[in-house]
């Protein structure tokens, strides 16, 4: 069994205008690349569920390809705000988009539910707020068989999700280190899923530690090998956040026209990944391996 | 505890929440002063206080600040990695004490706002102002055994009424949390620029409580939307120690949250590596 594929040819075979997406990590293992590759496609009319949110959102409102979205937060935290979120919210720019909020737990309850094959979950958030007022797709209704109050929310399937992971084999089995956001209810509840990694690997190294696969073959359509593929977020024990690259971006993004500029330097003009790290250099990509690893390595797996 | 000679305001803010973290508790941290408070108490009085990071990182260690609930260091040197329905589920299972967390409108009852500012002609599809959303904010404020509230005070942010309630406080009053299904403790305290308040465990409204150094209840009065209940006679927060301030800046070398640097200021990434290194460097004496 063999999935593996480059990234321009699984967004184009398995993304269509319209569809609804999702994408894994959070600030760590954020798929960036592949918010790039939508962006190059023009993929169009999408709707997008996603708990927390930085560059992967972001870059998708501010090139005017999301019709809706489903979030719970959208925001460069700490070193900015969420200037595509509340330019395309606030002003229409460049397009206008319809917003639904949640909660994060909210959220991850609808992937949860998604990946259960189970219509809707229950969960004691959101009540007495106004996140159900405006938003008729939470319910607040009495647990039927305590008679307590719960609030339900609906479960999420999207038609694809992009899901960023250390290692994966060829067949698609992903191994994940350190934090887990939803990813792996995330890959479940999605119709399709593409896997980006850092690193394809034998299927007699996972076999070494099954432990660490969170997401089994079955639920993989496509295995593309992508270093750096969630630059200029990190990935932990493989490099750390390019905040330097993140200021210049959201300097570039204080303007729409800026934003677009910048799309035009460091997505659109390039015709591979391989190209977008050329240019970002080799000392560079080192320097970030280098600050994720005198701090942080993943441990050698040793048997008893 | 020797007071320090010179410090900012948004160092008070970190001395101030950190010493409402207990020691042993399991703290749940939201990004910025929040997050900086929960390191600081670890390393200086909650030595066995324990992070959560919503993303799924429990317990790390990490010799550099995150910079957010999800980055690589929150799961460094960590105890659990887990995933976020997880980590946010175990609130709600009623596992953490407490939960710091910010707002960008709060009321008299502790309600917050995170999601919109509407403005005077605009709705929720399409307001003046939007704002991140909820995040976990909502779950923490719903579910977390009780909650510090971390925000700088300005008229326009302590409002009379909120344009949108996105974590729940006391609602309208004690006893609408357990009427509306809620089963955490609610607030206990706002950490101000300019003081702490307090909720009266009567009605639920806040209060002023302590005053930071060299500040009025009349200027605290003047800066909330509301006729704002005092305390007989408000106590002064002690300024932060000289060790406090020496760990803050030890974690936070680039400024991240301490505002030291400019948020926009860009960086040559010959720059950011080098301040990066001396992180580790002054972060691994506090290991």
């Amino acid at each position: 069994m063999n999935k593996v594929t480059t990234l321009p040819e699984a967004v184009r075979e398995l993304v269509r205008d319209g569809d609804t997406v999702s994408f894994g990590g959070i600030l760590s293992r954020e798929p960036v690349a592949c918010t790039y590759e939508l962006i190059r496609q023009n993929k169009k009319d999408l709707t997008v569920i996603v708990d927390s949110r930085d560059e992967t959102v972001e870059h998708l409102l501010g090139a005017g390809l999301v019709k809706k979205l489903e979030s719970a937060y959208v925001w460069v935290g700490v070193i900015g705000s969420g200037l595509h979120f509340r330019r395309a919210v606030e002003k229409g720019i460049p397009r206008r988009v319809e917003v639904e909020d949640y909660s994060n737990l909210a959220i991850g309850m609808r992937f949860l539910a998604g990946a259960l094959g189970v219509p809707y979950m229950p969960l004691r958030s959101m009540m007495g707020s106004d996140i159900p007022e405006y938003n008729p797709r939470i319910k607040i209704t009495e647990d039927p068989y305590g008679g307590e109050k719960v609030a339900l929310v609906p479960a999420a399937n999207p038609d694809v999700a992009f899901i960023h992971v250390q290692r994966a084999d060829k067949m698609g089995n992903c191994q994940i280190w350190g934090m887990l956001g939803n990813d792996i209810n995330i890959a479940r509840a999605a119709r399709k899923v593409v896997v980006t990694c850092e690193e394809i690997v034998p299927t007699s190294e996972i076999r070494k530690i099954p432990n660490m696969t969170q997401i089994p073959f079955y639920c993989v359509d496509a295995v593309v090998e992508l270093p750096f593929g969630a630059h200029p977020l990190g990935v932990a024990g493989c490099y750390w956040i390019d905040t330097p690259f993140r200021k210049e971006w959201l300097a570039a993004s204080q303007t729409h026209e800026g934003f677009r500029a910048w799309l035009e330097e460091w997505v659109l003009s390039w015709e591979t990944h391989e190209e977008y790290l050329r240019k970002l250099g080799p000392d560079r990509l080192a320097g970030l391996r280098k600050m994720e690893l005198d701090n942080f390595r993943i441990p050698k797996i040793v048997g008893c | 505890m020797s007071p320090a000679c010179s410090y900012t305001t948004q160092e008070m803010m970190v001395s101030a929440c950190s010493r409402l973290i207990r020691n042993n508790e399991c703290v749940f941290i939201g990004v910025g002063i929040p997050l900086l408070a929960g390191v600081v108490a670890s390393k200086i009085h909650a030595p066995d206080s324990v992070i959560v990071y919503e993303a799924g990182g429990i317990g790390a260690v990490s010799r550099r600040l995150p910079w957010s609930i999800s980055d690589n260091a929150t799961t460094d040197n960590a105890l659990v990695a887990t995933e976020l329905w997880r980590a946010l589920g175990d609130v709600q299972r009623g596992y953490i004490d407490l939960a710091v967390v910010g707002g960008a409108q709060i009321d008299r009852f502790g309600n917050l706002n995170t999601t919109v500012i509407f403005g005077p002609d605009g709705t929720y599809q399409r307001p003046a102002s939007r704002l991140p959303g909820s995040g976990g904010s909502n779950d923490l404020a719903s579910s977390a055994g009780r909650t510090l509230i971390v925000m700088k005070l300005e008229k326009r942010k302590f409002v009379k009424k909120l344009d949108y309630l996105t974590s729940p406080g006391y609602l309208g009053g004690r006893g609408e949390r357990e009427r509306a299904g809620l089963r955490g403790g609610g607030p206990e305290a706002v950490i101000t620029d300019k003081g702490i308040f307090r909720f009266d465990p009567e009605t639920g409204e806040m209060y002023l409580d302590e005053l930071f150094p060299g500040v009025t209840a009349e200027e605290v009065k003047s800066l909330v939307d509301w006729d704002l209940k005092v305390a007989p006679s408000p106590k002064t927060v002690a300024p932060p120690t000289e060790k406090e301030i020496r760990v803050m800046r030890m974690v936070d070398p680039l400024g991240v949250v301490l505002g030291s640097k400019s948020k926009q200021e860009v960086q040559p990434f010959e720059e950011y590596f080098r301040t990066m290194k001396s992180c580790y460097e002054s972060m691994v004496i506090l290991i």
